[in-house]
């Protein structure tokens, strides 16, 4: 197949969301593959870590925001019924509002008292 | 000295103790040594000063079934829904990634800097600038 088909194959293709159904188109507006709905975040465990076993099939909850070095936001995903978890890039349209609670959640609910780290 | 290479080799190899619990270790960020014991958890996997961590375990906390050994560095924190904060940590060498209890003992500061990187992010502001 050539690269041309390839990627329209690719531009037309769409998956239903695992958690709220949600008909997905595959790329992102930036063309970049996704691999969560932009609407729930979760995601199919479709690949372990060597990519060798076969596919878990479940659903992938987001359970934390990573900041890269460079500045780029990671999801990290759980999957519900092996555990394994996953790390993978943001896309444009995804939510904000899970995003942002993702981020904040942890100051919501310190494991010791905030107020001596007023500075920080 | 051969005797006191042969102390700190096996305060590296963290070997399980007869019943099963770990040996002190020293740590491969800031090289500092650990007790083993860590008030909060049963089983201190990471530096309670800098909350580095070794690739040590495969899929259960405690099973030392990872053969790779690569420095893990934290990356991020989630919140178990009983409220527990939960430090994930990202394997250096292969890429691992795994979640662990937090010790009574870890250095609040460190956590505290993982906890708000995503707060000093412009993506952040602007995000919420677009939602109010
Ligand atoms: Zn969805
Ligand atoms: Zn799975
Ligand atoms: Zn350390
Ligand atoms: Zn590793």
């Amino acid at each position: 197949m050539s690269k041309d088909v390839s990627r329209s194959v690719l531009s037309t293709e769409t998956f239903d969301c695992v958690r709220c159904g949600l008909n997905v188109a595959a790329l992102a507006p930036d063309g970049v593959r996704r691999n969560h709905c932009p609407s729930c975040l979760h995601s199919r465990h479709v690949l372990d870590r060597e990519g060798g076993r076969p596919e878990c099939g479940s659903q992938m909850a987001p359970i934390s925001i990573a900041v890269l070095r460079n500045g780029d936001w990671m999801v990290v995903h759980r999957c519900s019924r092996c555990g394994e978890l996953t790390s993978n890039p943001i896309s444009g349209d995804d939510n904000q509002f899970i995003l942002m609670r993702m981020a904040v959640r942890p100051l919501a609910q310190p494991p010791f008292p905030l107020e001596p780290f007023g500075d920080l | 000295m051969p005797r006191r290479k042969h102390r700190r080799e096996r305060v590296q190899r963290r070997k399980a103790g007869p019943e099963g619990r770990l040996d002190a270790f020293r740590c491969v960020g800031c090289r500092l040594d650990v007790p083993a014991d860590a008030p909060g958890t049963v089983h201190r996997n990471h530096c309670p000063h800098c909350l580095t961590s070794l690739h040590l375990d495969d899929l259960t906390p405690g099973d030392r079934r990872a053969g790779c050994r690569g420095r893990m560095a934290p990356l991020s924190l989630t919140v178990r829904p009983d409220g527990e904060w939960m430090l994930i940590h990202h394997c250096v060498s292969c890429e691992a990634l795994s979640v662990n209890r937090i010790a009574g003992d870890d250095n609040a500061l460190a956590l505290l800097r993982i906890a708000v990187r995503p707060l000093r992010d412009d993506r952040l502001r602007a995000g919420l600038r677009t939602v109010t």
